[in-house]
C-alpha cells in the first residue's frame, strides 16, 4: 500500500470532512440547500428534482417557484449540471445524496438513479465523461454506505443506488487517485471544456438553455423556424414549453470557469448572429409569464384531467386527455403515459426509477371529463341545472372561465334552481351516461 | 410526494438569518415551555421605517408556517386590532406576495417577507382594504390617520 492509498483510506473512512462553501448560484430556491438532481425549468431557473415536483400542482398548471412562469410538464433532470455539482461539491453533494435517499426510502418514492448505462444512452457525451469520474467517486460512497448500519439494515434500497457499476472499477491509476484526492481535499477543481459541450455544435456552451428532456444547448444553436414544437436532437423528445430561456446560473459558472474560451465563443456567436440577424430572446423576466404553454384544455369542459398522475415520458403533469397505466410496474409511484407518448411508443424509462420495460402491458384508464367531475362536485344538482351550469362554463370559456368561476355560480344556481329547471325544459328526461360525456353540448 | 420539506427549509432560513439580517429586525422560532424549538412558528419584530410616522415603533409579528411551506405562504399576524388599512381585524396581513394564488413564490424568504411588510406599513394599498377603520381614515382623514399611526408607534417601543 503506497502513500496515496493511505490517503485514500483516510478520506473514505475519515467521516467528518469540512463541507465546501456553496455558491449562491447553486442553492435551490425552495429548500435553500445545495441543488440535488437539478432540474432547469423553461424559464431558466433551477431547483432540485423533488423541490420542483413538490411545488407543482397535481391538478392545475404549475408555476416556477422563483418567477411564477407557468408550465405544465415536469422536466427531466439536467444530468450535465448534476455531474458538475457532484464534481464541484463532492462532500456536500454526497451528504445531500444520502439525506434524500433516506427520505425517499421513508416515502417509497425514488428519484432517477444514474448509472453508466443510462448516461451513455440518454445523456450528452459530455456528461458521460463526468459520469465515469462520478462512478469512481461512488466507490467511496458505497464503502460508506456499507459501513453505516442504518442503511445496511434496510432492504429496499433501489437496485441501482449511486452509479451501479462501481464494483467494475478495480485498478485506478495512481495519477487519477491523486487528482481525486485533490478534489476531495477541496483544492481547486479543474473542469474541462469537454464536460460542458453543446449537444448541437459540440463546442463550449454559450448562453446555455436546457430543454424539457434535460439536454443542454447553446441558445443560438436552437433553431425553430416553423414555430413548431422544439425537438431535442439527442433524444428526439419534444420540448413543450415554448422557447427555453437561458439558464443564467449555468452561464455564469461557465464564464467564471472558462473566461477565455467563453469570450471567444461570445465573439463567434455574435459574429454569426450579426450575419443572420438572429433574434436574441432575453433571459427570463417575470413579465413574460404568460408566454408559457397554451392551456386551452382548462376551459374545455370535455378535457379529461388525471389529478396527481404525470406522464413518465414527456412529464405532463397532471395528464390531460387519455392516460395509459402500466399494469406490470410494481413501484408505488406507478407508471403512466399520456396519449401522445403512448402513441409514439415512448421507450423512455420512468421518471421515478420505475423498472418499466417495453414488454410491460399498458391499460387505458377511463376517467370523467371536467364536466362530469363538476357533476360529482355539485352532486346535489340534477342533470337539468347541470346543463345550465355547463352553458355557463362555455360562455365564460373565452375569458378565463375556470372551474372556480363555474363553481361560484353553483350557489346562485341553487337559489334559482326552480327557474333553472324551467329554463332547461328542452333538456327532456335524458338519462346521461357518465361514460359517454361527448353528448354534453347537444342540450343547448 | 407528500413528505414536506417545511422543517428543512426553515432550518436553512434560520441559518441564513443568523448569518445576515436587516438592521433592527428580529426573527426567531418559538421556544416551547419545555425548552424545545418549534420551527413552525416564528416571533418577529418589524421596525418602523425611519423618516415615516411608523418610526420608533417595533411591531410584533408572528409567522405561522404550515407543513406545505414553502409551496404555501406562511400566515403573518400582527396583534389583533392592529391599525393598518391592509391588516384584518384578526391581525392577519393582507399582501399580494403572501397570497398563494397571486404573488407567493416558494423562493420568497423570511427576510423578504419581513422587509415587504415593513414597506407595506408606510405604503398601504387602498385597492385591497382589510379593515374599515384604517381604510376610512386613510382615505378620508389624513390628519387623524397620521395621529393614529404615531400613537400606535409609541405603543410598541423597543423591547430592550
Amino acid at each position: 500500500m503506497d502513500e496515496s492509498d493511505h490517503r485514500m483510506m483516510e478520506i473514505a473512512d475519515g467521516g467528518v470532512q469540512p463541507e465546501e462553501e456553496i455558491s449562491d448560484s447553486f442553492l435551490c430556491c425552495v429548500c435553500l440547500d445545495l441543488l440535488h438532481k437539478p432540474i432547469v425549468l423553461s424559464c431558466g431557473h433551477i431547483s432540485c428534482f423533488w423541490c420542483v415536483h413538490r411545488s407543482m400542482s397535481s391538478e392545475r398548471q404549475s408555476y416556477c417557484p422563483l418567477c411564477r412562469h407557468p408550465y405544465n410538464h415536469f422536466p427531466t433532470i439536467c444530468q450535465m449540471l448534476h455531474f458538475l455539482l457532484l464534481k464541484k461539491y463532492p462532500v456536500a453533494y454526497r451528504r445531500r445524496e444520502l439525506q434524500i435517499l433516506e427520505e425517499e426510502k421513508k416515502l417509497g418514492f425514488f428519484s432517477p438513479q444514474f448509472d453508466t448505462h443510462s448516461s451513455s444512452s440518454e445523456a450528452n457525451q459530455c456528461s458521460n465523461v463526468l459520469a465515469n469520474s462520478a462512478c469512481r467517486r461512488c466507490c467511496e460512497n458505497v464503502k460508506k454506505i456499507e459501513s453505516s448500519p442504518r442503511i445496511e439494515n434496510s432492504t429496499d434500497v433501489p437496485k441501482e443506488a449511486h452509479c451501479g457499476v462501481c464494483e467494475g472499477i478495480g485498478n485506478v491509476a495512481d495519477e487519477e487517485k491523486n487528482s481525486l484526492l485533490n478534489m476531495d481535499c477541496g483544492s481547486r477543481i479543474r473542469f474541462s471544456v469537454a464536460d460542458v459541450l453543446c449537444a448541437a455544435c459540440e463546442q463550449l456552451l454559450f448562453h446555455p438553455v436546457v430543454l424539457n428532456c434535460g439536454h443542454v444547448y447553446c441558445e443560438s444553436c436552437i433553431v425553430n423556424p416553423d414555430e413548431q414544437m422544439l425537438t431535442c436532437k439527442v433524444c428526439q423528445s419534444c420540448h413543450p414549453s415554448g422557447f427555453p430561456k437561458v439558464c443564467l446560473e449555468l452561464g455564469r459558472f461557465l464564464e467564471e470557469q472558462f473566461p477565455k474560451e467563453y469570450a471567444l465563443r461570445r465573439d463567434a456567436v455574435q459574429f454569426k448572429q450579426a450575419d443572420l440577424k438572429h433574434e436574441n430572446p432575453a433571459a427570463c423576466t417575470t413579465k413574460d409569464g404568460n408566454k408559457g404553454e397554451k392551456l386551452s384544455w382548462w376551459s374545455d369542459p370535455n378535457s379529461k384531467i388525471h389529478p396527481g398522475c404525470g406522464c413518465d415520458s414527456c412529464g405532463m403533469y397532471p395528464i390531460i386527455g387519455d392516460r395509459y397505466q402500466c399494469i406490470d410496474c410494481t413501484e408505488k409511484m406507478g407508471f403512466d403515459l399520456c396519449s401522445h407518448c403512448y402513441n409514439t411508443r415512448s421507450k423512455l424509462p420512468g421518471r421515478f426509477n420505475q423498472q418499466h420495460t417495453p414488454e410491460h402491458r399498458l391499460e387505458h384508464v377511463r376517467i370523467e371529463t371536467i364536466r362530469n367531475q363538476l357533476k360529482l362536485v355539485t352532486g346535489r344538482l340534477d342533470d337539468r341545472s347541470l346543463a345550465l351550469l355547463i352553458s355557463n362554463i362555455t360562455s365564460q370559456a373565452s375569458s378565463e372561465g375556470l372551474i372556480s368561476a363555474a363553481l361560484s355560480t353553483v350557489a346562485r344556481e341553487e337559489a334559482e334552481s326552480r327557474l333553472a329547471a324551467q329554463a332547461a325544459v328542452t333538456n327532456t328526461g335524458d338519462e346521461q351516461d357518465d361514460s359517454q360525456p361527448t353528448l354534453s353540448f347537444e342540450n343547448q | 410526494m407528500s413528505g414536506g420539506i417545511a422543517r428543512g427549509r426553515l432550518a436553512e432560513e434560520r441559518k441564513a438569518w443568523r448569518k445576515n439580517h436587516p438592521h433592527g429586525f428580529v426573527a426567531k422560532p418559538e421556544t416551547l415551555p419545555d425548552g424545545t424549538v418549534n420551527l413552525m412558528v416564528w416571533h418577529c419584530t418589524i421596525p418602523g421605517k425611519t423618516g415615516t410616522d411608523w418610526e420608533g415603533g417595533f411591531f410584533p409579528l408572528t409567522l405561522h408556517f404550515s407543513e406545505d411551506y414553502p409551496s404555501k405562504p406562511p400566515k403573518c399576524k400582527f396583534p389583533p386590532g392592529f391599525f393598518h388599512p391592509n391588516v384584518y381585524p384578526s391581525g392577519t396581513v393582507c399582501l399580494s406576495i403572501l397570497n398563494e394564488d397571486s404573488g407567493w413564490r416558494p423562493a420568497i424568504t423570511v427576510k423578504q417577507i419581513l422587509v415587504g411588510i415593513q414597506d407595506l406599513l408606510d405604503q398601504p394599498n387602498p385597492a385591497d382594504p382589510a379593515q374599515t377603520e384604517g381604510y376610512h381614515l386613510f382615505i378620508q382623514d389624513a390628519t387623524e390617520y397620521k395621529k393614529r399611526v404615531r400613537q400606535q408607534s409609541r405603543q410598541y417601543p423597543p423591547l430592550v
